[in-house]
C-alpha cells in the first residue's frame, strides 16, 4: 500500500530514530505537530519522493502545505501525478 | 541610489517596490502604509519595538515606520514561544503580520504593520547615528547578545552592495530572494538593498525554493540565496530556460559547496558571488567559486588583519558594530574565524575557533545548547556534537540522566524522553537546530586524557542502537548495579528468533562478565557458573537491571547476579552464580 511505503520513506529517508512506520498515523501532522519535522526535512522528503515516484514538487506554496501535511495527504498527491506504477 | 536615511524624505509615485502573491505594491502606496504606521507607533519615540513578519514588504513598512519615530525594531528570529516572552517585557509592543497574536504575548500591545487606517504623517530623512535595527545571531536568542545596527552601518553596507555589485545587476532588476529579512542578509538583500536602489523586490516567503521558478520568467531578476535552496535550485534543468533573465545570484549563511556553484553557474547562467560575513561584522568578503577553495576578496572599504596571535581574522569596516572604534569611523572586530592572509589583499578561511556550528545556515553555539539542556530536570550532563545526516549535518545530544530522568526514561520510553527535551529547546532554539539523534549512557564518554573529546561523542552516536544503551553504572565495595535498555536495533537479537526476538542466555551471561571485567579491572576467566536459570524471555524495548554482588576469596572472585525487569522489579530475567579468577 502506498500509504505505508511513503511512511517507511520517511523514517528511512530521514534517519529518523525511535520511531517505527507502522507507528506514524496516516492522519497526523508530519511537521511541527504531530512527526516533528522541520525544513531540512521538507527538502530532504521532497527529494526523495521526486527520485521514487518521479512527481514533480510544485511552485505554489499553499499547495505545497497542503501536499506535506500528512501521509495521507502526501499519497494522494502521488496517485494524482500517476507516480503509483513507478514507486511499486 | 538615494542614501536609506533619505529614502522617504522626498519622492513617490507609481513604481513598483514589492511584488508577490499578494500583489503590487508602488512607491505612493509604501510612503501611505509607513506613514499610518508611523502615526500609530509616535508615541513609542525611543523605545524598542519587536518585529516579525513573513511578508517582505510589511517588514520594510514596519522598519522603515519604526525608524520614522526614532524607536529601534527589535527583529525576532521566529515566533518561538520562549523568544516572544523574553522579549514581553523589554519591548513596548510586537509588530507582526498575520491574523493571530500568538498567546504568549496575549494583553501586549501587537499590531500588523498593514492593518492601520490611514494617517496624516510628514515622513523625514532619519538621523545617521540613531540606533535602528536590533539584531540576533541567527539560530539561538539564548545567550546571545544583541547586535544594534545604526542607521548609518545599513546606510553604508547598502552603499557597498550597490558600489560592487551594482553594475551586474543593472537597474530596476527585480530581486528574489529565499533569505528572510529578519537577519542581516535578508534585511539588505531583501529589501534595505533594493529598497534604496529603485528595484522591486519579492515579498512573499518561501519555503520551497522551486516557488520561485515562475517569478523568474517575468523579467530580469537577481536571486539572494542561501546554500541549501541553490542546492535544490541547482538539480532544476527548467532554470536553463531562464538563464536570460538571470543577472546575479547570491549565496551567504554558510559554506556553498563548489559543485552547487558550478551546477548553479550552468543551470542560471550567473555564477553565484558567495558573501562571507555576519550579524556583527556585516559583509566582510566575496569570492566566485569554479574549483573548490578560492580565495576570498573583501568588499570595497573592508580591510582585514590577522590578530596578534596570527589566528582569527580581524575586520575593519565602517558596518562592523559592536566592535572598537578605529580611523575613518569605521570600527574593528576579531571574528570567531580563523584564516591565511594571500598576498593580493584576499584570505582563506580555516574554521572556527569555538564550539559555533552551522546547521541549514543557522548559527548554534553548542555551549549554549548544552547548558540550556541542562536546566531540564531529567538532565544531569550534557554534550552536542554535529554528526553527518541523510542531507545536512545535524545535531546530536549524548545525555546523562538524574534519576528522575530515568524514571521517566523506564516509564514512558525512549522516543518520549527525546521528545519531551526536544520540545524544551523547542522553546529558544530554531526546530532544525533541534538534536536530531538521542543517545543516553552512564556517564559522557571520555577520551584517555579525561576530556568529552568531539571524537569520543561522535564515536558514541555512530555506534548507533543497536547496542545496549547503559543508563546507570553504580558501584560500591562487593556490589554493582547497572542497568541497559535493550534497543529494537540490537545486533544480538537477529536470527533469535524470526517475528519473535530474544536475547539469548549466552548472550546475557557475556553482558555479566564484562562488567566482572570492569569491576576487576581484567578480562576474567570463568571458573565455573552455577545454578544458571532463564526465567523469563527478555525482549527488544526490555529495560533491566543487573544487580551484581562480588566476594574476593584468596585466589579467585566469587559472584552472584540477577538479570531484573528496571520498570517491574520482581520480573526476573536470569540469574546465577559462579566464580571467576583475574586472567594471568
Amino acid at each position: 500500500m502506498l500509504e505505508t511505503e511513503i511512511k517507511r520513506l520517511i523514517v528511512e529517508s530521514l534517519a529518523l530514530e525511535d520511531v517505527n512506520p507502522e507507528g506514524i498515523e496516516t492522519d497526523a501532522a508530519l511537521f511541527v505537530e504531530g512527526l516533528g519535522l522541520d525544513s531540512i526535512d521538507a527538502l530532504e522528503l521532497a527529494m526523495v519522493l521526486e527520485e521514487r515516484y518521479g512527481v514533480t514538487i510544485e511552485d505554489d506554496p499553499e499547495m505545497n502545505a497542503r501536499i506535506f501535511a500528512s501521509v495521507r495527504s502526501l499519497a494522494e498527491f502521488v496517485r494524482s501525478q500517476g507516480g503509483e506504477a513507478r514507486g511499486s | 541610489m538615494t542614501p536609506l536615511s533619505r529614502l522617504l524624505a522626498a519622492g513617490g509615485g507609481t513604481r513598483i517596490v514589492a511584488f508577490g502573491r499578494e500583489g503590487a505594491l508602488s512607491e505612493d502606496r509604501l510612503r501611505a502604509d509607513v506613514g499610518a504606521l508611523a502615526a500609530y507607533l509616535e508615541p513609542l519615540a525611543g523605545g524598542r519595538v519587536a518585529l516579525h513578519c513573513q511578508d517582505a514588504y510589511a517588514f520594510a513598512v514596519g522598519l522603515l515606520a519604526v525608524g520614522q519615530v526614532g524607536a529601534v525594531a527589535v527583529l525576532v528570529p521566529s515566533r518561538q514561544p520562549g523568544a516572544l516572552l523574553r522579549l514581553a517585557g523589554e519591548v513596548a509592543g510586537f509588530l507582526l503580520d498575520g491574523e493571530e497574536v500568538p498567546p504568549e504575548i496575549e494583553g501586549r500591545a501587537c499590531v500588523s504593520p498593514l492593518a492601520l487606517p490611514p494617517a496624516e504623517y510628514t515622513l523625514a530623512a532619519l538621523d545617521r547615528e540613531a540606533p535602528w535595527a536590533e539584531l540576533f545571531t541567527s539560530g539561538t536568542t539564548g545567550e546571545e547578545k544583541p547586535v544594534v545596527k545604526a542607521v548609518r552601518h545599513l546606510e553604508d553596507e547598502v552603499a557597498t552592495l550597490e558600489a560592487r555589485f551594482g553594475a551586474a545587476l543593472g537597474a530596476g532588476t527585480r530581486m528574489l530572494a529565499t533569505a528572510s529579512p529578519q537577519h542581516l542578509y535578508g534585511l539588505l538583500f531583501r529589501v534595505l538593498w533594493p529598497l534604496a536602489t529603485g528595484r522591486p523586490f519579492l515579498r512573499t516567503p518561501i519555503l520551497h525554493p522551486e516557488e520561485l521558478v515562475p517569478t523568474m520568467d517575468e523579467g530580469d531578476f537577481a536571486l539572494a540565496s542561501t546554500p541549501l535552496a541553490l542546492r535544490r535550485l541547482a538539480e532544476r534543468a527548467e532554470l536553463t530556460s531562464r538563464a536570460a533573465h538571470c543577472r546575479a545570484v547570491f549565496s551567504s549563511g554558510g559554506p556553498l559547496e563548489a559543485g552547487v556553484a558550478r551546477r548553479v553557474a550552468e543551470t542560471l547562467g550567473a555564477p553565484p558571488y558567495e558573501v562571507y560575513g555576519s550579524t556583527e561584522t556585516g559583509g566582510i568578503a566575496v569570492r566566485q567559486q569554479w574549483a573548490g577553495d578560492e580565495a576570498w576578496q573583501p568588499l570595497p572599504g573592508v580591510a582585514t588583519a590577522l590578530d596578534p596571535e596570527a589566528e582569527r581574522l580581524v575586520v575593519t569596516s565602517p558596518f562592523v558594530s559592536g566592535g572598537e572604534p578605529a580611523d575613518a569611523g569605521c570600527t574593528r572586530l576579531a571574528t570567531g574565524d580563523r584564516a591565511e592572509l594571500l598576498p593580493g589583499g584576499g584570505f582563506r578561511l580555516r574554521g572556527r575557533v569555538d564550539r559555533v556550528v552551522k546547521v541549514a545556515e543557522k548559527r548554534l553555539s553548542l555551549p549554549d545548547m548544552e547548558s540550556r539542556l541542562r536546566e531540564h530536570p531529567a538532565v544531569e550532563e550534557a554534550a552536542l556534537v554535529l554528526v553527518e545526516g541523510p542531507g545536512e549535518p545535524r545535531v546530536a545530544a549524548v545525555v546523562v540522566l538524574t534519576r528522575l530522568g530515568r524514571e521517566s526514561y523506564v516509564r514512558d520510553g525512549r522516543r518520549a524522553l527525546g521528545r519531551e527535551l526536544s520540545g524544551h529547546l523547542a522553546r529558544d532554539f530554531d526546530r532544525v537546530l533541534l538534536p536530531r539523534v538521542w543517545r543516553f549512557a552512564d556517564a559522557l564518554p571520555r577520551d584517555a586524557q579525561g576530556k568529552t573529546s568531539v571524537r569520543a561523542l561522535e564515536a558514541l552516536v555512530t555506534e548507533g542502537t543497536t547496542r545496549p544503551e547503559r543508563l546507570v553504572f553504580e558501584q560500591e565495595p562487593g556490589r554493582a548495579v547497572v542497568e541497559w535498555r535493550i534497543p529494537p536495533e540490537l545486533a544480538h537479537l537477529e536470527g533469535h528468533f524470526p517475528g519473535h526476538p530474544v536475547v539469548a542466555g549466552v548472550v546475557q551471561v557475556h553482558w555479566v562478565m564484562s562488567v566482572l571485567e570492569e569491576l576487576l579491572g581484567t578480562p576474567p576467566r570463568l571458573t565455573s557458573l552455577e545454578a544458571l536459570k532463564f526465567h523469563e524471555v527478555l525482549g527488544p524495548r526490555d529495560h533491566v537491571r543487573l544487580e551484581l554482588e562480588t566476594e574476593a576469596r584468596e585466589d579467585a572472585t566469587r559472584f552472584r547476579f540477577r538479570l531484573i525487569d528496571a520498570a517491574k522489579p520482581e520480573r526476573t530475567f536470569s540469574s546465577g552464580r559462579g566464580s571467576c579468577r583475574a586472567e594471568s
